[in-house]
């Protein structure tokens, strides 16, 4: 599988997981808009199948992570890892096109397009 | 924070054409990102779409959703020419839509703040007939601002 396709893979993943985790907030209930149960649980088998749809090792990291930082995947601005806000070292920066992990939290790391 | 100051004039449509609800969307969507973010957006607000429709009733509809590919809070509104079906809580056709999208990391929640503050702002926007109303973007975000301002008042 390409780099770009488990990369495509995985941000779906992780907005899926993350439209699932509002839904489950207090606050988010208390705006009061509509959810079907039966669509939620069929939106939990897309995120299985997608999950499967990654190469084993790579779905094995993204499920750990979320299970220990709720949200597996951080974003990269100005250099910086916005899980844990520590500065990248700058030759992992050079590495951009990779899919690779935060040398201090160990979250995948996203670097958005400009 | 309030809700205008979010607002930006390139991204209010008042002239949205009518169409499908899935195109409706992503044309609010692109006036926020283009290609592949655009599609990742567009992809979560349909799965949003599929839990049960955004369309709060009396014509106006708020999709919304976490995305990787946005780096703050944005806002884009469109209000279509003519109502569409949007599979709204009233079962009737929506011309007023409010999208949202966030970032994952969202420092003080701010994203379901600004969600709360919609609904309310919208419900105001119906109470008052006042959907509507402006004929330009500036005239919305005036509005919108005064709608804001008018609730924070009544509190």
């Amino acid at each position: 599988m390409s780099t770009e396709i488990v990369e495509m893979h995985l941000k779906l993943l992780f907005d899926l997981d993350n439209l699932l985790n509002d839904m489950d907030e207090p606050a988010y209930k208390k705006i009061g808009f509509k959810v079907e149960e039966k669509e939620k649980q069929s939106l939990i088998k897309t995120r299985t199948d997608l999950l499967k749809k990654l190469p084993r090792a790579t779905a094995d990291i993204y499920e750990r992570l979320k299970k220990r930082y709720q949200r597996a995947i951080a974003p990269v601005d100005n250099g910086f890892c916005f899980g844990c806000f520590q500065r990248l070292p700058i030759q992992l920066l050079a590495r951009s096109e990779e899919i690779i992990t935060c040398p201090n939290c160990g979250r995948i790391l996203y670097w958005r397009k400009k | 924070m309030n809700l205008a100051s979010l607002l930006s004039k390139d991204r209010i449509i008042l002239s949205l054409k009518p169409g499908k609800k899935n195109k409706v969307i992503e044309d609010l969507v692109y006036t926020i990102k283009q290609g592949a973010d655009a599609e990742l957006i567009v992809s979560t607000l349909l799965k949003r779409e599929e839990l049960g429709s955004t369309g709060i009733g009396k014509a106006i509809a708020i999709p919304h959703c976490r995305s990787l590919a946005v780096d703050k809070l944005e806002i884009a509104v469109g209000r279509t020419t003519k109502p569409i079906k949007f599979n709204a809580i009233d079962k009737k056709p929506v011309s007023l839509i409010f999208l949202i999208i966030a970032p994952p990391q969202d420092p003080g929640n701010q994203y379901l703040i600004t969600l709360g503050k919609i609904v309310q702002i919208a419900k105001e926007l119906i109470k008052k007939k006042l959907i509507g109303k402006a004929q330009t973007p500036e005239e919305f975000i005036t509005l919108i601002d005064q709608v804001e301002k008018g609730l924070k008042k009544g509190k």
